[in-house]
């Protein structure tokens, strides 16, 4: 593939400190990059670096091959064009006198704009959906539109590599997804190098072939999403501890924040093992975590939707191999934990061969004494896909004791 | 609705403008004491070209009234066309390259400067010429360059010129520069009434040495802003995304304001201070043509000379054989309609 941007150890600073420190990275033709890093981390500079508005006092960005600063700026304008943060324009051009502004760097001082412009002109405001406002004036339109007015002018400038700073900052979550799809069009069907400074993670996962994450002027991650979108990175960039899944519903990495790495919590001394399995005990853990329980699981498949939840949290768990049943060690490793353990909650998970001795282990903790809840706020069809045997176990479990709550109020109560 | 109004043609939108001011210097030569016929004025011009001047039958004309047009009246005009058209389109283009509304061509401490040098000079009693220059214009045209020089080497950080910085530079030495020229009014008092009479403005008795020697560098010098205009438009979206464009931002952001202090400086020795020209005159055709500057600097530049010749013959008649300082007439029209437009279209100002 060929390579149409890259830096190579760049260092560049407004004052003597750098804003970017020894960053290097490469962008093939055809990529969509995102640039994440939390505030302050140099994200914007590294893209104006990119554009050569900034020249990097070690190090070099090379376009094409060739040292940025060998181009005379009208040059680099007809290879990479800049969507910028800052949008507003106080004076009242049309949409259309906006867009054919993209053709600057191809025209003489006096130079009238030819068919050739019109069609590329009347292209990017067709491909934006900008093309019927394009007699309304640049002050009297949303932010959204404003938006799509501003790459439709990158679109006309008809450049190889168009740069984003965070187009999608102010404005509404469906605008969001419709710039970004819009993107990913020009990108596909045009072939235009994406490079966005994003500040939406999520939105960065979906959309990104790869992710550039910043932390204080430097590149602590690069490449595929899941490469990098990781509970470690983003404990590292922006110091909050979040839970990294496969989201639902498109499929691609998305991180939820659970909590900024600051803020103490307060631990209590009460050791709560967790039996659970395919998402049932997410909510559980999570709430269990955060009110301050030592926490252990299992055991779990490993994938299992509550393990990695759990591993989010860095809970300890007992595993066992993605969908098998429960092996020897599994169950050693988790009596281990129940002897720590000075309570067990299950979920009302259905039980079936795979994972019986899960049901074994906690009805012996209960005949050992000990307190045994039973959490049945999920609905699932069936309960029992052993042909009995768990129901029997659940029947004496009950008579033994087991305490039953429908909702996670009643168990909190119950437990605390 | 301003969309409807906006002229498609830049080149028609010119020719009606100039036909306007011929016109306009046509109607006001024969306002005044003496009694001309309009189509005397366009005569007495038409025999001084030659070849034409041969067709034109001038015989009519009284040798007083020739005078009067010729000596009198006309060099006044022409003076006012052309510094109301350097200072509306110096206000025209300071307005776009700082992207700020309330910018004029003095906004740099010009006038502060300007006005600093001329009372120097009254003091001085400086009566000596150069080249058809009295001191005061001479004075006048250097304390203006000095002091945008000094506001302009305040402003820079490096060598980058932040609009802010350098607008705060101009507010900060502007505002010196006038305590100064207040303190000397004080200490010379017998000079004050000069002094303000030349800082109100005027475009009397100068006869036709200014134009000879000014027109050509003012006009060379307007015609050279209009090679920037496409520039400055596209510096109006901000100076990252003009750079993108591959617009040479920092250097353009210095020859507009070298060419504006140039033309303004010209205007301002030879005239004084006129006011609110250049402030107004820019929003008025901005909001008749729009705001690319490709057709709102030249358009800025014929209404300027428009309402220069306007105001300056209500100056010179009102209460004649009196006359007003004309940047008192400017403000007097120009206020009023400038707070009319303000709450017309707030939003476009």
């Amino acid at each position: 593939m060929m390579n149409s941007v890259s830096a190579k150890n760049i260092v560049f600073g407004y004052t003597a400190t750098p804003v970017i420190r020894d960053v290097s990275f490469q962008v093939d033709k055809g990529e969509f990059i995102s640039i994440l890093g939390p505030n302050g981390s140099g994200k914007s500079t590294l893209l104006k670096t990119i554009n050569g508005l900034y020249i990097p006092s070690s190090g070099r960005i090379e376009l094409m091959g060739e040292n940025i600063e060998k181009y005379k700026r009208r040059d680099i304008a007809r290879k990479i064009s800049l969507v910028p943060q800052d949008t507003s324009l106080q004076f009242d051009f049309t949409v259309e006198e906006v867009v054919t502004m993209g053709r600057h760097p191809f025209k003489g001082r006096f130079e009238k704009e030819d068919e050739r412009d019109r069609k590329l002109i009347y292209e990017a405001m067709e491909m934006t959906n900008t093309f019927d406002i394009r007699e309304r004036l640049i002050t009297e339109i949303s932010g959204g539109e404003r938006q799509r007015v501003f790459i439709a002018k990158a679109l006309a400038q008809n450049t190889e590599i168009i740069l984003l700073d965070e187009p999608t900052s102010h404005l509404d979550i469906n605008h969001q997804i419709d710039i970004l799809n819009l993107l990913r069009r020009m990108n596909q069907e045009k072939g235009i190098t994406i490079i966005l400074v994003i500040h939406d993670i999520n939105l960065a996962t979906r959309y990104s072939d790869r992710i550039l994450l910043l932390k204080k002027g430097g590149i602590i991650a690069q490449g595929t999403p899941e490469d990098v979108i990781t509970t470690e990175n983003i404990l590292n960039a922006y110091g909050m501890r979040a839970a990294v899944e496969r989201n639902r519903y498109t499929g691609h990495i998305s991180v939820i924040p659970l909590e900024v790495n600051k803020r103490i919590r307060s631990e209590l001394n009460i050791r709560v093992h967790v039996i659970s399995g395919g998402g049932s005990g997410q909510d559980l853990v999570n709430v269990l975590y955060h009110r301050g329980y030592q926490l252990s699981m299992g055991v779990l498949n490993a994938g299992d939707t509550d393990w990695q939840y759990a591993k989010s949290l860095k809970v300890q768990i007992a595993e066992e191999k993605p969908f098998s049943g429960i092996s020897d060690r599994a169950e050693k490793k988790n009596r281990e934990m129940l002897a720590e353990a000075d309570l067990v909650i299950m979920t009302n998970v259905p039980i079936g061969s795979g994972n019986l001795r899960n049901l074994k282990m906690a009805s012996e903790f209960l005949e050992n004494g000990k307190k045994v809840y039973y959490l049945r706020d999920k609905e699932y069809d069936e309960f029992d896909y052993t042909g009995g045997e768990a129901t029997f176990i659940l029947e004496q479990m009950v008579k033994n004791g087991l305490c039953s709550v429908d909702s996670m109020e009643q168990l909190l109560r119950e437990i605390s | 609705m301003k969309d409807n109004i906006r002229i498609r043609s830049y080149g028609f939108t010119m020719l009606v403008l100039v036909v306007l001011l011929i016109l306009m210097v046509g109607i006001t030569a024969t306002i005044g004491s003496a009694s001309i016929s309009t189509i005397d004025v366009y005569r007495v011009v038409a025999s001084k070209i030659p070849v034409l001047g041969e067709l034109v039958d001038s015989n009519s004309i009284t040798p007083s009234q020739h005078s009067i047009i010729w000596s009198v009246r006309l060099p006044r005009l022409l003076l006012g066309v052309i510094v109301g058209a350097g200072l509306s389109i110096s206000g025209a283009s300071f307005q776009g390259l700082l992207k700020n509304p309330m910018a004029d061509p003095y906004i740099l401490g010009i006038s502060s400067g300007a006005a600093l040098g001329a009372a120097i000079a009254i003091i001085l009693k400086l009566e000596a010429a150069f080249l058809g220059f009295s001191g005061i214009s001479i004075l006048a045209f250097v304390g203006a360059l000095i002091a945008v020089t000094l506001v302009y080497n305040i402003g820079r950080i490096r060598s980058q010129v932040p609009v802010t910085t350098l607008l705060l530079a101009g507010v900060a030495v502007g505002q010196f520069l006038t305590a100064i020229t207040s303190l000397l009014m004080v200490i010379y008092n017998r000079d004050m009434t000069k002094i303000i009479y030349w800082t109100l403005g005027s475009l009397a008795g100068k006869g036709w040495n200014p134009i000879t020697t000014m027109s050509v560098p003012i006009i060379a010098a307007m015609v050279i802003l209009l090679f920037f205009s496409r520039d400055i438009n596209i510096m109006l979206t901000g100076e990252e995304s003009a750079k993108s464009l591959g617009v040479n931002v920092e250097r353009i952001k210095v020859y507009i304001l070298l060419l504006g202090t140039f033309i303004t400086s010209m205007a301002v020795s030879i005239s004084g201070i006129i006011g609110f020209v250049g402030l107004i005159i820019p929003h008025i055709v901005r909001l008749i043509v729009g705001p690319d500057h490709r057709i709102l600097l030249p358009a800025s530049a014929v209404v300027g000379s428009i309402f220069m010749v306007f105001t300056d013959t209500i100056a010179r008649t009102v209460i004649s054989p009196m006359e007003i300082p004309v940047g008192i007439i400017t403000a007097i029209f120009g206020g009023p309609f400038f707070i009319y437009l303000l709450r017309s279209k707030k939003k476009a100002l």
